[in-house]
C-alpha cells in the first residue's frame, strides 16, 4: 500500500497504537465514563471500573485488532482504536473514541492513519475497512477523509443508535488506496 | 393500473424439497450465478442439499411463481435480517433482500413484481423493521433497474465490497425504508 503526503493545516501529531491490558483499565475510565466521547458509540458512559474492566477482559482482550491510542513517547492510552470484522471477511468496521483532552489536535487523524498502514497487513484476507457515522458529525466525517477514506453513500435509516433511527454516512478505505500523510 | 397477465403474475410461497429441480434449473445457469458466490450446480442433488440445509432454515426465503401460488417456480427471493443490528436479543430494524430468477423468464418484469411482494410481506411481518437493503454489481444494470421500479432508492457505490470468485466487486446499495411506506400509502388514508 502507498503512503503520500498530503497537505497538513497542522503540525503532525505523533501516535503509537499498542495491545490494551489490564492495567488500561484506569486510563480507559478517562474516555469511557465521559458522556461526550460515548455519544456516538453504541454504549453508555461507565460509571466504576468494575464493568470496564470486565469489558476489557471479555470483548477488547480476544478482539481481532483493537488497539490503545497511546501518544508518541507516552504509554498512556487517550484513546482506543478497532477495526472489527463484519459477516464478510474482505471488509471491516473500522472504530475508535478519543479523550475529550485530546480532541482538536489531529490526534484521531494520526490514529487512523497508522491503524490504516498497520491493518491491511495483519488481518488475513482485508480488502476493505469501512467506517460509519451519524450524518451530523461532520467532525468525525472529516477525520476520515482526511486520513484517506473515500465518503460513498448516506445510507438511510442504517441504524438504532440508543433508541434512535440514525442516517449513516459510510466511508471506505481499501487495500490499494494511499493512506495520507502529514507532512513531517 | 393494469392487471398483469395471468402468466406473469407473481406469486410467493415457501419452498419444499419437492422444489429441487425447479431450483436447479436457474442455479445451474451460469448466466443467472454469473453475480453470485456460489459456483452453478451440476447435479440437482445439490440443489436438494441447498433447499434442506439453507433455504429451510432461512429467516425468510421464498419461491417465486407465475401463473398463481400452483403455477411454475421461476426464482427465489430472500431477506436476511443483519445480525449485527440484533443487540441484547432485540430483533434487527435492518434485513437485507436478495432474488434470481430463471434467464427464460427475464424482461417481463417477474423480479420487480417479486422484490416489491417481499418488501411488502417483510415490512408487514416485521413490524420492528426499518431499513430493507439490497445490493447489485455495479456491471449488472438489469438488476439495478429491477430494484428501482421496485421502488428502492440508489444510495451509492460501496467499493470492494465482496469478493465473486476471486475478484473484489464494486456493488451499488439500494434501500428501502419505513419512511418510504408513509410516503406510498393512498391518499383515502390521510383523511380527517
Amino acid at each position: 500500500m502507498e503512503q503520500s503526503t498530503g497537505q497538513g493545516a497542522q503540525p503532525a501529531v505523533e501516535v503509537t497504537l499498542r495491545r490494551f491490558t489490564l492495567a488500561d483499565v484506569d486510563a480507559m475510565m478517562a474516555w469511557a465514563s465521559d458522556p461526550l466521547a460515548a455519544a456516538p458509540c453504541r454504549w453508555e458512559p461507565y460509571t466504576s471500573t468494575e464493568p470496564l474492566l470486565a469489558y476489557l477482559r471479555d470483548a477488547v482482550l480476544p478482539h481481532p485488532w483493537f488497539r490503545a491510542i497511546c501518544l508518541a513517547g507516552d504509554d498512556r492510552p487517550v484513546g482506543a482504536i478497532s477495526v472489527s470484522p463484519t459477516d464478510d471477511g474482505c471488509r471491516a468496521e473500522l472504530g475508535y473514541v478519543l479523550a475529550r483532552a485530546h480532541w482538536g489536535k489531529g490526534v484521531a487523524t494520526a490514529a487512523v492513519r497508522r491503524a490504516l498502514a498497520q491493518v491491511f497487513g495483519e488481518v488475513e484476507g482485508l480488502l476493505r475497512v469501512e467506517a460509519l457515522v451519524d450524518v451530523p458529525n461532520v467532525a468525525s466525517q472529516r477525520v476520515l477523509e482526511k486520513a484517506g477514506f473515500t465518503r460513498e453513500a448516506v445510507l438511510r435509516r442504517y441504524c438504532v443508535l440508543k433508541g434512535n433511527v440514525k442516517d449513516m454516512v459510510i466511508h471506505s478505505f481499501i487495500s490499494t488506496d494511499t493512506v495520507l500523510l502529514e507532512l513531517d | 393500473m393494469e392487471r398483469p397477465a395471468p402468466e406473469t403474475e407473481v406469486t410467493l410461497r415457501e419452498f419444499t424439497e419437492a422444489d429441487a429441480e425447479a431450483l436447479f434449473a436457474w442455479a445451474s445457469d451460469p448466466r443467472v450465478v454469473l453475480f453470485q458466490r456460489r459456483e452453478a450446480y451440476a447435479r440437482v442433488d445439490e440443489a436438494r442439499r441447498y433447499i434442506l440445509d439453507h433455504v429451510l432454515p432461512h429467516p425468510w426465503y421464498r419461491a417465486i411463481c407465475v401463473g398463481g401460488g400452483g403455477g411454475a417456480v421461476v426464482g427465489s427471493i430472500s431477506v436476511k435480517p443483519d445480525p449485527a443490528e440484533e443487540r441484547g436479543g432485540r430483533r434487527s430494524s435492518r434485513a437485507s433482500l436478495g432474488y434470481r430468477v430463471a434467464h427464460g423468464y427475464w424482461g417481463r418484469g417477474i423480479a420487480t413484481r417479486a422484490v416489491q411482494a417481499a418488501a411488502e410481506a417483510a415490512f408487514a411481518e416485521w413490524p420492528w423493521l426499518v431499513r430493507l437493503e439490497a445490493v447489485a454489481d455495479v456491471e449488472n444494470p438489469a438488476s439495478q433497474r429491477v430494484l428501482e421500479k421496485a421502488g428502492f432508492v440508489r444510495e451509492g457505490v460501496l467499493r470492494s465490497y465482496v469478493v465473486l470468485k476471486g475478484t473484489p466487486r464494486d456493488m451499488v446499495v439500494f434501500s428501502f425504508v419505513d419512511t418510504d411506506r408513509e410516503r406510498n400509502k393512498p391518499v383515502e388514508a390521510h383523511k380527517d
